[in-house]
């Protein structure tokens, strides 16, 4: 048979004989990815792809990995699939025309463009092992196929190569990650062989799976994207062609919008006055809607389609504001970033297909501001939890420029609680909670403004899940979007929150507040980790006791600092008022594995001291 | 600023103008109005519905139906923008004469401005046609210019040339001001109807009769088939009756969800139709399904189905082998079941006939659920032990209401051996005798015989799934605890365990258990069983856990259950509208040792009591007891019945909140 060429006799179809280390940790192992790239000229490239895998268990079925991606761009050579049992025999053979064919609507998007094959099996044992071969040529040549040996948490690999061979004359830029950390064969220039590596489990607080495993991205200098010819030696040229090719020409607004924005900002004295004004108008006109479509998903929909539409992706709103923009004079740019709520960087060193997200970057004397054209309620500026702290690619006239967004400081996220609560002889209270949320803190509060009644209560009885019987007699909300202020004021009540113990009231000062789990537990830990954003809380609350009641005992004040942050709690005690004060404070931070003993130890504690409680108990 | 005080709601008097809902006849009221006048927290609105059902007539075709639909939706705020995007799925088959097709779309948004009504038609741009499957295609559009205040309108029609008539719905996720429908259906074709019983809105039904008529090209007057075959051009017009069932609704409550609710569909209003007969003129009555036997019957005489059981040809020799050595029914079904699983695979597809055919399903191991169950029961036949299929309505199904084919979805079999009747579901790895996976937990089954006979079964088990965990703790002086745990697991709670951690290994169960647990280490783990499934889950483990009792003053506080107590009463509403769903009944005991610390006295414990549920339906106890420098705790929950209703609640929600404040008691210690 054609497809046992000579690598594919190096190991054994047969499951059951794999070494013991490579099924550690493992629900699938790659047993051979053989992919290489044929370069045949700068608008068209040959790519073949053999994998052989070997399915352990019924959670490794999603390592299969046998789908294609494809449009009018892709001629698919060859797509076919073959399964083994775990003694090697051959059990089916599924060719190209027994794949499945569907949308690629890729869960939120209303349409794509795009389409993929792949294979749809019903595994009938375990381990079994697929073979899949596929060959296709495309003239979408901005980036070629990158190689990332290790493809997921839980599978390990026997062997993985990539080769890129050349057979134009366009030059080929290379970027590779970690090879020096893992098992990896340099074999010539444009040639990489992995060799035994192990699964990585994931583990809690590490930095991205694609952070920390090899990979090999590669570009072509000069490209091919639907059918546009492009030049890419740095983000300065690449910069530009995206800039030409795609949003240029697109901005063009019809005169009675230039009118009405004019007049509109025709008394703003600063740029950034004028676009405060621009936001709110794009905001109050339209809306969100994915449609993956135009240039590989790539083109911005046309400025006054979305003006017309009153709807568009985040390549089309973006591409909007800056047309308004632009007419009242005000200059900013489409930029290209990985919207996630992990840190992700455009690669400064590697000029490249790169981002999943448009937002649109205004300057701001030496500094600049980041909008979010996707969210019709989202305050000018704001970017915490999704696109902050990260480099991002400007796209000017001249070309791409990388620049870093806005990094939200432990300080300035902050969360403010303050009560006053009136506690009775049974141990039931009545409190007024004022919340203030700031910074990324105000991201995870304000939502709640805009649910039903009944779901505002449902979230207030979630978020203090721990005290029982829970009633909300008001909730009263600002949403200060000036100064991106969140004030949650809510009036509340719980019958027996104290426990009762005998003749003694058990009373938990930290009423509002409460970390209540620690990180995970790991005998080893193997990966670095890192706190991403850091915050901080303070709380402040009276306690108001009846006259009937007595402080038997009480908590002993707390004061921890250390490299991760800090926490302070204590309870001071005037006639029958109790004033319990805590602040927490997580540092932004990256640390090595090592560190994660006392990292998770001082969650612990912090987990045990708002915990603390007072005794309380009838006077004599 | 936004203020809501939670008071009783104002009834607001509303003041009527007459309001027209022509297409395009969108009013300034409409377009200025700022929240649904008798439910303000809507996002969105339907101003107006209609709904049209009707049959035409085609000339080589037959009757077509048509379904015409013409809504107005206000939007009042940004989140009620996901009204704006619509998808309309059509069945599109595999022929050409079995394609649903989409015709006559217009819609138009309207927006306020200044005193102008702006119109903006929907064009090609908003439209998207997707091919969802070989045999669905959905058409998505999204409406132009949407903002706060806008109205949206739009209009379709879909012409399908089945008889069959999908449920008609009457409620939807936002409220409906004002609904006109009308079914028209030809005298020929006769549909029972039925009103979902479940849903708490009911609306109400005018019948009459209309007359009609269609004209046909033809020597011969032949329409058998609903197909008519013309050879010359005399034209003749034939009269008929439509039955008309039509509604005029206002103010139709939005349906909300609920936490544990097992399917939202199965109490929303709707119309539900069955082609009950088919009768043309000078024909004979052709008796479609009317009652659960003949529906049964139809599908025990479909050869997917009955036919397939009769096959025995392609398992002879294999199960012969299989069962030469052993004699007794249990010993062969358990054979024969586990062969079964063993055989042939799930491809993720229900159906209560068989995808591939069981001889082929046999032979490539993969199959839909027909093809594995019916497999299993011609088998069990073959192997002389009396077996029947049961036909199943998932739970995302619903609960078939009407007797109709679709009302099932699934279908599980019955073995009757000497301890009684066993059922059985060769389709998923972790199934055993009497434990169906949940989703088949629904109501009733219909079991049909050899003899095309059938009754109903029911299907929610009646015996406890039982979780029993011994714990044996040593409290020490350092504050901490260390202990012993021991828990058995026994049918769905045995189940649940295996679907869930199969795949886990000892370090993976230790990090499971110890999550959202603080400082807890668990150590030594290990389990047994989770292969062997006719044995209970046995799980073992040490454990330590640090600042397990806290030190006040100069007394030591601790919850007797520590890790193990309820923290939070999971039923947070104040009322519910639907039941609670628990799937299966269950009881939970833990059995509690302690030792006290060196130089410690009891100060306070915790009384025993008693909670009960609806009589006997849901049962909680608290034993307490101390033994020299040992505490005992024997804490057990039992509820007997897997499903709540919604008028009980209050009652179950108490009992359910006096359960959690027993756990939170504490045991107060001090230096003795």
């Amino acid at each position: 048979m054609l497809v046992f060429s000579s690598t594919a006799q190096e190991f054994s179809l047969q499951s059951l004989i794999i070494d013991s280390s490579l099924r550690e940790n493992a629900n699938a192992i790659v047993r051979q990815n053989d992919l290489s790239i044929e370069v045949l000229k700068y608008d068209k490239i040959l790519v073949k792809q053999r994998r052989v895998v070997t399915i352990l268990n019924s959670s490794g079925n999603s390592k299969v990995n046998a789908y294609l991606h494809y449009d009018e761009n892709v001629n698919i050579k060859k797509l076919e699939a073959i399964v083994y049992n775990a003694y090697g025999k051959e059990i089916k053979k599924i060719r190209k025309n027994k794949f499945s064919d569907a949308n690629a609507v890729d869960g939120f998007s209303l349409y794509s463009d795009s389409r993929i094959k792949y294979l749809d099996y019903t595994p009938t044992n375990y381990p079994y092992t697929i073979e899949y071969i596929e060959e296709y040529e495309t003239s979408f040549t901005v980036n070629l196929p990158s190689w990332y040996p290790l493809d997921g948490y839980y599978t390990s690999v026997e062997n993985s190569t990539y080769t890129i061979i050349n057979d134009s004359n366009v030059e080929i830029s290379l970027k590779t990650e970690n090879l020096e950390n893992y098992n990896i064969d340099v074999l010539s220039e444009y040639s990489f062989q992995a060799k035994n590596l192990k699964a990585i489990k994931p583990e809690q607080y590490s930095p991205s799976f694609a952070k920390i495993v090899p990979s090999v991205k590669a570009t072509l200098k000069e490209f091919s994207m639907k059918g546009v010819k492009g030049v890419n030696s740095n983000w300065q040229d690449f910069g530009k062609w995206m800039n030409d090719k795609l949003i240029a020409g697109t901005q063009e607004l019809p005169q009675a919008v230039k009118d009405e924005i004019k007049a509109l900002t025709a008394n703003a004295e600063t740029d950034i006055e004028k676009a405060k004004i621009v936001y709110n108008y794009m905001q109050d006109k339209t809306r969100y809607i994915s449609i993956q479509v135009g240039i590989g998903g790539w083109k911005p929909m046309l400025a006054s389609d979305v003006d017309r539409l009153g709807y568009g992706d985040c390549k089309g709103l973006t591409n909007y504001t800056m047309a308004l923009l632009q007419e009242v004079g005000v200059p900013s740019y489409y930029t290209v970033v990985y919207g996630d709520s992990n840190l992700r960087n455009i690669d400064d060193s590697f000029s490249s297909l790169q981002g999943n997200h448009v937002i649109l970057t205004v300057p701001n004397k030496s500094d600049y501001i980041f909008l979010e054209c996707t969210s019709q309620t989202v305050p000018f500026g704001y970017t915490a939890n999704f696109t902050d702290d990260r480099d991002v690619l400007l796209i000017k006239p001249e070309g791409g420029e990388i620049v870093r967004t806005k990094s939200y400081k432990t300080e300035e996220n902050l969360l403010d609680t303050k009560a006053t609560i009136k506690l009775d002889a049974e141990g039931s209270l009545e409190a007024q909670v004022v919340m203030n949320s700031y910074g990324t803190q105000y991201g995870s509060h304000e939502g709640v403004q805009n649910e039903t009644e009944k779901n505002q209560q449902l979230y207030y009885k979630d978020y203090w899940n721990y005290i029982n019987n829970l009633e909300i007699n008001s909730l009263d909300f600002t949403n200060n979007k000036d100064s991106i202020v969140f004030i949650e004021e809510v009036e509340l009540k719980a019958a027996r929150y104290a426990v009762k113990t005998g003749d003694r009231l058990l009373l938990q000062p930290n009423m509002f507040n409460r970390i209540e789990t620690a990180p995970k537990r790991y005998k080893d830990r193997n990966l670095p980790f890192e706190v991403e954003r850091g915050f901080t809380d303070i709380d402040e609350y009276i306690i108001e006791i009846p006259e009937t009641l007595e402080v038997e005992a009480t908590m002993n004040p707390v004061s921890i600092k250390n490299k991760f942050g800090e926490y302070i709690a204590s309870v001071s005690i005037e006639n029958n008022k109790l004033l319990y004060h805590r602040k927490f404070v997580l540092n932004k931070g990256a640390y090595t594995k090592d560190e994660y003993k006392e990292f998770r130890s001082f969650w612990l504690s912090v987990v045990k001291q708002d915990k603390s409680k007072i005794v309380l108990k009838t006077k004599p | 600023m936004k203020k809501i005080v939670f008071i009783v709601a104002l009834i607001v008097s509303q003041v009527a103008f007459a309001q027209d809902y022509k297409f395009g006849k969108v009013s300034k009221e409409e377009l200025t109005e700022k929240a649904n006048p008798t439910n303000p927290e809507a996002n969105a609105t339907v101003l107006y519905r209609s709904q049209k059902i009707y049959f035409d007539f085609q000339q080589g075709k037959g009757f077509m139906q048509k379904n015409e639909i013409h809504e107005r939706i206000k939007i009042y705020n940004k989140d009620g923008f996901d009204q704006a995007t619509k998808f309309v799925r059509l069945y599109v088959g595999s022929s050409n004469d079995s394609k649903e097709k989409l015709i006559g779309l217009k819609a138009v948004t309207y927006n306020l401005n200044g005193k102008k009504i702006e119109e903006d038609k929907l064009r090609s741009n908003g439209i998207f046609e997707e091919a969802t499957n070989k045999y669905w295609e959905t058409t998505k559009f999204t409406m132009p210019i949407v903002k706060e205040g806008s109205v949206i309108e739009y209009r379709y029609t879909i012409v399908s040339p089945f008889t069959g008539i999908d449920d008609i719905p009457f409620q939807q996720s936002i409220p409906i001001k004002k609904l006109d429908f009308e079914l028209k259906t030809p005298e020929y074709y006769l549909y029972q109807t039925l009103l979902n019983p479940r849903a708490s809105y009911i609306p109400k039904f005018t019948n009459t009769k209309a007359t009609n008529s269609f004209t046909i090209s033809s020597k011969e007057r032949n329409i058998s088939n609903r197909v008519v075959t013309a050879s010359t051009t005399n034209k003749s017009t034939i009269d008929y009756v439509d039955n008309v069932v039509s509604a005029s609704l206002d103010n139709i409550p939005a349906l909300k969800g609920e936490e544990y609710v097992d399917n939202l569909g199965n109490y929303q209003s709707k119309l539900i139709l069955e082609l009950q007969s088919i009768q043309y003129p000078g024909e004979p009555i052709k008796n479609l399904a009317t009652s659960w036997d003949k529906v049964t019957k139809t599908i025990y005489d479909n050869s997917d189905f009955g036919g397939e059981l009769n096959k025995t040809g392609y398992f002879k020799k294999d199960i012969d082998a299989l069962i030469a050595s052993v004699s007794s029914p249990e010993e062969k079904t358990a054979l024969i079941f586990d062969f079964v699983k063993a055989k042939v695979k799930w491809n993720d597809l229900h159906g209560y006939t068989t995808d591939l055919g069981v001889a082929k399903a046999y032979r490539e191991g993969v199959g839909n659920i027909a093809d594995i169950n019916l497999m299993l029961v011609s088998m069990l036949r073959y192997a002389g032990i009396e077996a029947n299929p049961i036909l199943v309505s998932t739970k995302s199904n619903g609960i078939p209401l009407l007797p109709t084919r679709s009302g099932f979805n699934y279908v599980i079999c019955a073995a009757e051996l000497n301890g009684g009747v066993v059922y059985l579901d060769a389709s998923e790895h972790y199934t055993t005798a009497n434990i169906l996976p949940s989703k088949t937990l629904n109501w009733l089954g219909r079991l049909i015989r050899e003899n095309g006979t059938s009754e109903w079964v029911e299907l929610i088990p009646k015996v406890s799934s039982r979780e029993m965990v011994s714990i044996s703790i040593k409290l020490n002086e350092d504050l901490s605890a260390t202990g012993k745990v021991r828990n058995h697991l026994t049918n769905y709670q045995a189940a649940r365990f295996r679907n869930k951690y199969h795949n886990f290994n000892k370090e993976e169960m230790m990090a499971s258990l110890e999550k959202n647990r603080g400082a807890l280490e668990v150590l030594e783990y290990d389990n047994k069983n989770v292969k062997d499934l006719s044995k209970p889950i046995l799980q073992t483990y040490d454990f330590h856990l640090e600042s397990a009792l806290e030190e006040i003053g100069d007394k030591v506080y601790f919850s007797p259950m520590l890790f193990f107590a309820s923290k939070e009463n999971p039923f947070k509403e104040d009322t519910r509208n639907y039941p609670i769903d628990f799937v299966y009944p269950f009881s939970d005991k833990y059995i509690i040792n302690m030792q006290l610390p060196e130089g410690y006295v009891v100060d306070t414990l915790p009384e025993s009591s008693k909670i009960q549920f609806n009589g006997t339906e849901g049962e909680y106890t608290f034993l307490s007891n101390q033994k020299g420098n040992i505490l005992q705790f024997t804490v057990s929950l039992d509820l007997n019945k897997s499903l709540v209703l919604a008028s009980d609640y209050e009652q179950f929600k108490q009992f359910y909140q006096l359960k959690v404040e027993k756990e939170l008691e504490k045991v107060v210690l001090k230096k003795g």
